[in-house]
């Protein structure tokens, strides 16, 4: 399938975010794990619609080490314990990407859910804020089956009226 | 709306209920309870009616059979919050002439007892210690029937037994046809011990004039007569172990859920509906601690039962003879009384009795409440803070009182709320004959509560704390019925556990105790028997 | 009660019971007491009145529902507790009998604040769209994790470009009051009013400086408001039985007198009537800071390196409370209350909570002023008819009510213990002045009656101390770590093993389950507790 979250797609925002970092003072020290959470939505091609599509994440020193696909709803197990967790829309997510959407934004109007110890993401945030630049805008990706914006709607919440802790 | 499925449904979360749920729970049945108020304890209950920080118990006030409450035990109440206090001076007569009072004591202690009835009468007195030696020398008996489903065909003739531990005392089985006054009046010559002796009986809602009763007074009153605990931080506290217990064995308890149908499919009982429409189905069992009537006629209702069963449950009768109207005051200083010139422990004194002067003022306040009268005021009254300083803001003592009314129905509604305008500050007033200090400025405030309201809260039909009149008729294996007497219904898996069951109401868990005896034998459930204990 | 336990905490109401209840089922053996003769601390609901009419004498409004991990965490919805949000959430009726209405429908809302002011209507829709969006973001972050400083917040903030990015929150809201926010956005008066309103109703005064960085989020939670079927005290309930299912033991009139300190830690506590107990691993009060630290130790067995002199007297003289407290009347009604301004607004009849006669802020910056100075408002009570949404808390065809009145904890000069002399008279002018907006209250209407002062708030709760029912004031100097004392802003106490787990500390007082929550973080941390519970 014409995919844009494939594993090389990912490598790449890999290679941003370490290159980020390498130029970044202060970088956090210790290990997390991020798992995302992507739901169709019936506009993003890349996500059937109302499936869902879960990515790990592994953060080291402020370096990203790896990320994979899994097929449910992670508690973490597989890679120690769950740090965060970021869930939202695949247009969203797709609009981030495409960078027509900014990530705060997102996580501001609640179009990204996000879980996990905030203090340190607030704490963090002149890190966090290069990571998801890079994320958003040094990334090269391409749209086999189209780009964001999908329409009007796209960029709005998607998750429906899911709260923080249902 | 929803339905859910469990072992056992148990309708009420009174102490009865409680108790049957806790050994339901730990005999690994998967069981609920469903309480129609939003508190669990029905009328184990403490609250703060009048201001905050004063406590008061609105039913039941004080607790004779803790030392052989089988829950207790089993469940080891006492690791879940149930603390004890035991007064000496247990039970008070109080004059507004300042006459000697008379004072009864805990078991261990009646040589103070003697002394102090010896002032009246030195027969009286050893009448009353060997009277007492006899009753206590019953307990194990006593606390094996109370905790033993009652038996089938009646209760075996008590006049051997009665001959036999009173035979040297003039007591013979004929006493067993007598009422409690005449018994009393036989055997007592001081119209102030009379006058304490009668309220005593009505304590338990026997029916002091009514022939046949005498044996209870002989055995069950003068036994537990003066054996009376307190429950530290207010008689709730019972209630709140029991709770405790039940949640410990994983027991749902869901308040604030009245039940409004029990439902039966074939004579069976399949389960229960709320009123909200929720439905719970009973896999195995259903037992109602709610009150005959309202079980029958009400929940079950009568296309599901035989016309005897109709006939029987309409006819079981509540009142007049336990009928209760609750005094609540907040004080700066408890009573002082006249009588304390010749004893000051009447101020330390559990239960007093106040505005009986003597056997006739006692004798009239009783009949004029089972006649539908509204009696001249006069109470029995407790001060727990002096025991329990908990039960009040520091420095500060909290009073509860019965009085004895007529039953609900006797008076309309705005006799009822006239009742509640004044008949406490009427008391207080016969109150303050005795005890000069009850003046309005020791008073800090002060709340009734009567029998209508009674009914309302707790569903105790005419205000009636026995849930069902202690008559003959309808006691031991009488009750509710015969046919009924062993917590079984009509109705496969239908049970009775509460007080309109053997032996009724008081706090004393028997009734769910020996609920689950029969339930544990239909089931093949563990026996909670206690052999060290017999029961 | 046995003689030790892992964890005792000092305390049983929401806060306590649910520490307890998490430590339970973490596989400790928790031990938790409670002075009063029931527990739920502010979840009590009493027959007040007249049997069958249940009033909830402390908390009424359950505005945290579904945003507070504990109500999953602990299966509160499995324990029995109902929850209810009603359609017509709140209303304001004004003086000349017109009524602003907001309802669990935003876009009703919407419909009936332009009513007032089309151009407020529309700014109340972006507002709450803004703050219901960072809701749960912000919740995450401020509440339901231990406090970080002001000062990080606001760099994150500036770093995240939030005063950019959004038109309401904004680093500014700290050196502002809700009125000059409400002022900077909106136009109508009556509009201000009642948003003014509902922030006081939420603990937040519109004219204290700082507090109008919290109001967007007041706002994105204004039509969270739930009601518990059958009380507020079902959820202590649930709580409870949560807590005892796990094996942990609740204890009520259980009097703390002292907590044992050995060394440099906490190792027990002793009760009011002698008996011991010994703590294994950890103390927690959730009673006030005052109770904590002034009653339950002992100043000269406590090594001064330990908890200094400064520290005891700053305790002593620098614990800020909320400068105003709670009048109530209790109603028992044969009818519910039809008010004139039905006329202009129907659904006022349906609202579960009426706010009467505030048409500006400004009339309720008046009144604070009286109150600050310890005097008596003329009232404008908020009434709330749970019945409306609760038909199980009343005798059938009857009705359980509430006026709730701002109130000072003294009586001019007379101190608090003038409440009891006055409240019956001031609870009349409550009345009158419901009935001025509903007249079918008449006497008939109104079974029975009865008052809750703020005295009778102390009273009753003395951790609740000065009757105030926040624990702790609501200001930008008393929030995240500075509460309610910067040495005690972190749920640790300086002994070791003592911690600090109720309303007194971060976020606040009322029904979050936040104190509780984040002090269970940092005790997980500390004594190495396995982390079952889902925070991700």
């Amino acid at each position: 399938m014409a995919d844009i979250y494939t594993p090389s797609w990912y490598e790449e925002v890999k290679a941003a975010i370490n290159k980020k970092v390498s130029q970044l003072k202060d970088i956090p020290e210790g290990k997390w794990n991020l798992a995302i959470e992507i739901v169709g939505d019936g506009m993003s091609p890349y996500v059937e619609d109302n499936g869902e599509r879960h990515f790990l994440v592994a953060i080291d020193n402020g370096s990203c080490l790896w990320y994979k696909e899994i097929a449910s709803e992670s508690d973490g197990s597989e890679i120690g314990k769950l740090d965060y967790r970021f869930r939202g829309s695949a247009s969203v997510f797709d609009s981030i990407a495409a960078g027509v959407l900014d990530p705060i934004d997102a996580a501001l109007d609640g179009s990204i859910k996000v879980r996990g110890d905030m203090r340190f993401l607030l704490r963090q945030a002149d890190q966090v804020q290069a990571l998801l630049e890079a994320y958003a805008k040094e990334v090269t990706t391409d749209w086999p089956k189209g780009k964001p914006p999908y329409g009007s709607s796209a960029g709005s919440n998607h998750v429906g009226e899911a709260v923080f802790y249902a | 709306m929803g339905e859910w499925t469990y072992d056992a449904i148990v309708i009420g979360a009174g102490h009865n209920g409680l108790t049957l749920a806790a050994y339901l729970g730990r005999a690994g049945l998967k069981t609920l309870v469903l309480e129609r108020r939003h508190e669990e304890g029905g009328g184990v209950n403490t609250e703060e009616p009048v201001l905050p920080g004063f406590r008061h118990n609105m039913h039941a006030q004080y607790m004779e059979f803790f030392d052989g409450m089988p829950i207790i035990q089993d469940f080891n109440l006492y690791e879940l919050g149930l603390r004890t206090y035991m007064p000496e001076a247990q039970a008070g007569i109080t004059f507004s002439d300042g006459r000697p009072p008379i004072i009864i004591h805990r078991p261990d202690l009646l040589d103070r007892t003697h002394q102090n009835i010896s002032r009246y009468s030195k027969s009286d007195a050893d009448m009353y210690v060997e009277l007492k030696k006899k009753a206590m020398a019953l307990e194990p008996l006593l606390m094996a029937n109370l905790y033993t489903p009652p038996p089938v065909g009646g209760m075996p003739d008590q006049g051997p037994l009665l001959e036999a531990l009173f035979g040297d005392l003039g007591i013979t089985s004929d006493f067993l046809l007598k009422s409690p006054k005449v018994i009393i009046d036989e055997l007592f010559e001081t119209s102030e011990l009379r006058a304490l002796m009668y309220r005593a009986c009505v304590e338990w809602g026997f029916p002091v004039d009514t022939a046949a009763s005498g044996g209870a007074f002989l055995t069950f009153i003068m036994w537990t007569m003066g054996n009376w605990k307190l429950a530290r931080g207010g008689t709730h506290t019972l209630a709140k172990s029991m709770t405790q217990a039940c949640y410990q064995q994983g027991v749902d308890l869901i308040e604030s859920s009245p039940v409004v149908k029990i439902m039966v499919d074939d004579n069976r009982v399949t389960g229960v509906k709320c009123a909200n429409g929720d439905i719970y189905r009973a896999n195995k069992l259903v037992a109602s601690n709610a009150d005959l009537k309202q079980t029958l006629l009400e929940l079950v209702g009568e296309n599901n039962l035989s016309p005897t069963w109709v006939r029987r449950a309409k006819a079981f009768r509540y009142g007049p003879s336990h009928v209760l109207g609750t005094l609540a005051l907040c004080l700066h200083d408890p009573p002082d009384y006249k009588s304390a010139r010749y004893d000051e422990e009447i101020n330390k004194c559990f239960y007093t009795m106040v505005g009986f002067d003597g056997e006739e003022d006692t004798i009239m306040y009783i009949r004029d409440a089972y006649n539908g009268r509204l009696p001249k005021p006069a109470a029995g009254t407790w001060v727990n803070t002096i025991w329990d300083k908990t039960q009040a803001p520091p420095g500060k003592h909290s009073a509860t009182g019965w009085y004895f009314m007529p039953s609900k129905s006797a008076l309309t509604p705005s006799e009822w709320e006239e009742v509640r305008r004044t008949y406490n500050s009427a008391f207080i007033k016969v109150w303050r004959d005795s005890a000069p200090n009850m003046t309005d400025s020791n008073i800090i405030a002060e709340r009734i509560y009567t029998p209508d309201q009674m009914e309302r809260k707790n569903l105790m039909r005419e205000g009636d704390f026995s849930n069902g009149e202690f008559s003959p008729d309808q006691m031991g294996s009488n009750r509710p019925f015969p046919e009924a007497s062993r917590y079984k219904t009509e109705i496969e898996g239908l049970y009775l556990c509460g007080p309109s069951a053997y032996p009724g109401g008081g706090v004393h868990s028997a009734c769910g105790n020996n609920a689950f005896k029969v339930i544990a034998e239909d089931f093949d459930l563990e026996s909670p028997v206690v052999a060290s204990r017999g029961y | 009660m046995r003689d030790s336990y892992d964890v005792i905490i000092i305390g049983a109401g929401h806060n306590g019971l649910t520490l307890g209840a998490y430590l339970a089922r973490s596989g400790l053996e928790v031990l938790v007491l409670e002075r009063r003769h029931e527990e739920g601390g502010g979840l009590t609901t009493e027959e007040l009145t007249r049997p069958g009419f249940l009033h909830n004498v402390h908390a009424n409004y359950h505005t945290f529902v579904d945003l507070a991990p504990p109500v999953k965490d602990l299966e509160i919805r499995e324990h029995g507790v109902k929850y209810v949000r009603p359609e017509v959430q709140m209303a304001s009726i004004y003086p000349d009998k017109t009524a602003l209405v907001v309802y669990s429908d935003i876009e009703k809302t919407c419909d009936s604040i332009s009513r007032f002011s089309t151009k407020d209507a529309a700014t109340f829709k972006k507002l709450f769209n803004e703050a219901h969006g960072y809701v749960d973001l912000l919740l995450g972050t401020l509440m339901f994790e231990p406090p970080m400083s002001v000062k990080e917040l606001t760099k994150a903030l500036s770093v995240f470009g939030v005063g950019n990015r959004s038109e309401f929150l904004s680093v500014k809201l700290r050196r502002e009051t809700i009125n000059q926010f409400l002022d900077e956005h909106f136009e109508n008066p009556k509009v201000k009013a009642h948003l003014a309103f509902h922030g006081a109703v939420c603990g937040y005064a519109n004219d204290i400086v700082g507090l109008a960085i919290g109001f967007p989020l007041l706002v994105g939670k204004i039509n969270n408001w739930h009601l518990s079927i059958g009380g507020s005290h079902r959820l202590a309930h649930a709580l409870w039985r949560d807590l005892a299912n796990h094996g942990g033991v609740l204890v009520t009139d259980a009097e703390v007198a002292s907590v044992v300190v050995d060394g440099n830690r906490a190792s027990g506590v002793r009760l009011a009537d002698g008996t011991e107990i010994t703590a294994r691993k950890l103390v927690a009060s959730t009673v006030s800071v005052e109770q904590t630290f002034l009653e339950f130790l002992d100043r000269d067995k406590v090594s001064s390196d330990l908890v200094s002199n400064e520290l005891f007297e700053k305790i002593k003289t620098e614990i800020k409370h909320q400068s105003w407290s709670l009048f109530s009347v209790h109603l028992a009604l044969s009818k519910l209350p039809h008010y004139l301004a039905g006329e202009f607004e129907p659904d006022v009849d349906k609202a579960w909570v009426v706010n009467l006669g505030y048409s500006s802020p400004e009339e309720l910056n008046d009144d604070w002023k009286l109150i600050r100075n310890n005097q008596l408002a003329d009232p404008k009570p908020n009434v709330a008819i749970n019945s409306l949404y609760d038909p199980t808390d009343a005798p059938e065809g009857s009705y359980t009510g509430l006026l709730r009145q701002f109130a000072p904890y003294s009586i001019g000069s007379l101190g608090p213990g003038a409440w009891m002399d006055e409240a019956r008279h001031y609870g009349e002018k409550c009345i009158d002045s419901w009935r001025k907006f509903a007249p079918d209250m008449d006497a008939e209407a109104i079974i029975d009656w009865t008052t809750y002062s703020p005295h009778d708030i102390a009273t009753k709760l003395p951790n609740m101390v000065k009757g105030d029912w926040m624990m702790g004031e609501i200001s930008l100097a008393n929030m995240l770590d500075q509460r309610p004392l910067p040495e005690l802003g972190n749920y640790r106490t300086p002994i070791e093993g003592l911690y600090m787990a109720g309303s007194t500390q971060h976020p606040h007082g009322f029904i979050t389950f936040a104190p509780a929550y984040n002090a269970l973080s940092v005790i997980a941390q500390d004594i190495g507790v396995d982390q079952w519970w889902k925070k991700v």
